[in-house]
């Protein structure tokens, strides 16, 4: 390609992105709607998941003794679980201390909670089983049940169990509104290449009667195809970086004990692949409507 | 330098434009096709350059296979051949000069060249003058001029033209004429579809009838034949 006809592409370029400048603009925004769906529902995930993960490590097994057991029945069972393989520790909590809990979040009159409760303390001994690792937790806590002094477990499995399902209904949805969004780009941009090979004709024909290459007449429309797709990944990827910024912000400011992914690698990833996809997506687009047109 | 080797022509309608056609035309002939509307003329001229290319037979030019060739040769094919058409197809939004420039421009030929080279057709087909002029301020023949110059820019070794007089009065015409015999005379080979009866019995140049997609005569110095 010789700087000739670059120039001429350039400017052939130019010229047919202002001939249909409300095409462009729609494509451009079809684009970029597409492209900010798919940048935040990214960040959505990575919070999603970064949230199942940091839950996940402060997974406890709340292991639940049976109401005849004596205090040192309870002590023997607590040696027995904290030498099982993947304990990380094992925390006591006694009917005693229960009970005087559950009293401080009522507040005041605990010493006569045990008399209203008609002299009999409904909480069991607790011990707070920690695993080492998150993954052994269901198998450990499956492990600490069968012992005949537990009475029953419980641990967040299940709360996990429904955040990983409803990221990934959340993951199927988005890439399901990210694919239509993006179809509507890609057609509207092959519109948009289309309308200006159609205004076009008649110098496409001199073109290829004088003997243009087949890369000679097409360059323009990619380019086109393109400058239009990279202009809407662009916008998209400036607004999900400052979208998220501030969404991020706010949430560490309101509620600090939420973990917020502020990864500066998955940033700049997430912006570079924007920008990579709103050009595939006008390449895309370019080269559905040149196909045709070029054959004969 | 052209040759046709039992050329047959069916378009999808199944109409039968040409119908196993032989035919060679020698390097600096100056070859006319006349017969009546719809005998394959027009066809036969588009698979010169291969706008079109045969159902049956080959077509070769310069030892060229057009039938095999390869689609991205097409534009090389066509850099030495050039065409002109009875509706100039000029680009109306373009001046003179622009429309001739072109042609240059879209096989990257270098600016200041493009400039030199415009400048000597222009002179060459007699629109000097007007090359800042739009198509659409000139009379027919200087549109036709136009369409000439930009067909003949890259020196091309063949020169097809379909019916290049069809719009013009015969005063006009016989200008064009002048033009395409003085190219001739350069070493330029010229096949012209036409029905200008005046025309063909004054160049007394070679005649090829065409009738129902077959060669009917091919003579030397031949005449119209027609009645019209």
């Amino acid at each position: 390609m010789t700087l000739n006809s670059s120039r001429y592409i350039l400017r052939e370029t130019v010229n047919s992105m202002k001939r249909n400048p409300w095409l462009s603009i729609a494509s451009v925004i079809t684009v970029m709607v597409s492209l900010v769906i798919l940048g935040f529902s990214i960040f959505f995930l990575a919070n999603a998941s970064n949230m199942a993960e940091s839950f996940e490590s402060e997974l406890e097994i709340a292991t639940f003794v049976q109401d005849n057991a004596t205090s040192s029945q309870v002590d023997a069972l607590r040696n027995q679980i904290l030498e099982m393989p993947g304990v990380a520790s094992v925390t006591l909590v006694t009917k005693e201390e229960a009970l005087q809990d559950f009293g401080k979040t009522l507040g005041g009159t605990q010493s006569n909670l045990l008399a209203d409760l008609g002299g009999r303390n409904p909480f069991p001994d607790k011990l707070t089983v920690k695993a080492t690792d998150p993954q052994n937790v269901v198998a450990l806590a499956e492990v600490v049940a069968a012992l005949p002094e537990v009475d029953k477990v419980r641990y967040g499995q299940g709360f996990v169990d429904q955040l990983l399902k409803f990221t990934q209904w959340l993951r199927w949805i988005g890439f399901g509104v990210v694919a239509a969004f993006s179809v509507a780009a890609i057609v509207l941009i092959s519109i948009n290449v289309k309308m200006n090979v159609f205004s076009r004709r008649r110098e496409i024909q001199i073109m290829k009667l004088v003997g243009a290459s087949n890369g000679f007449i097409r360059w323009p429309f990619l380019i086109e195809g393109l400058a239009l797709g990279l202009v809407g990944g662009a916008m998209a990827a400036g607004i999900v970086g400052m979208g998220y910024n501030s969404i991020a912000m706010y949430v560490l400011s309101k509620l600090t004990f939420l973990p917020v992914v502020q990864n500066a690698v998955l940033f700049r990833q997430v912006t570079f692949g924007l920008l990579l996809s709103g050009m595939a997506m006008g390449a895309l687009g370019s080269a559905i409507s040149l196909q045709k047109f070029l054959r004969a | 330098m052209i040759q046709l080797t039992n050329v047959s022509k069916i378009y999808p309608n199944g109409a039968r434009a040409l119908v196993d056609v032989n035919l060679k035309i020698g390097k600096g002939d100056f070859v006319f096709l006349v017969g009546p509307s719809g005998a394959g003329k027009s066809t036969l001229i588009r698979l010169l350059y291969r706008e079109e290319s045969p159902t049956r037979g080959q077509v070769q030019i310069n030892s060229k296979n057009l039938v095999r060739m390869k689609e991205r040769e097409v534009p090389y094919l066509r850099r030495n051949i050039g065409v002109i058409f009875q509706d100039f197809k000029l680009l109306p939004n373009k001046t003179v000069f622009e429309n001739v420039a072109f042609a240059l421009e879209v096989i990257g030929v270098v600016k200041r060249e493009v400039r030199s080279r415009t400048r000597a057709t222009l002179e060459l087909v007699g629109l000097a003058s007007k090359e800042t002029s739009y198509p659409h301020e000139l009379s027919g023949g200087e549109q036709q001029r136009v369409c000439v110059a930009r067909a003949i820019i890259n020196n091309p070794a063949l020169l097809v033209a379909d019916e290049p007089t069809g719009n013009l009065d015969p005063d006009t015409a016989w200008d064009i004429m002048d033009l395409l015999y003085n190219i001739n005379k350069r070493g330029t080979t010229i096949v012209m579809a036409t029905h200008a009866k005046s025309i063909v019995n004054k160049m007394q140049k070679r005649v090829i009838a065409i009738e129902n997609g077959k060669v009917a005569r091919d003579e030397e110095k031949g005449g119209y034949g027609y009645d019209t």
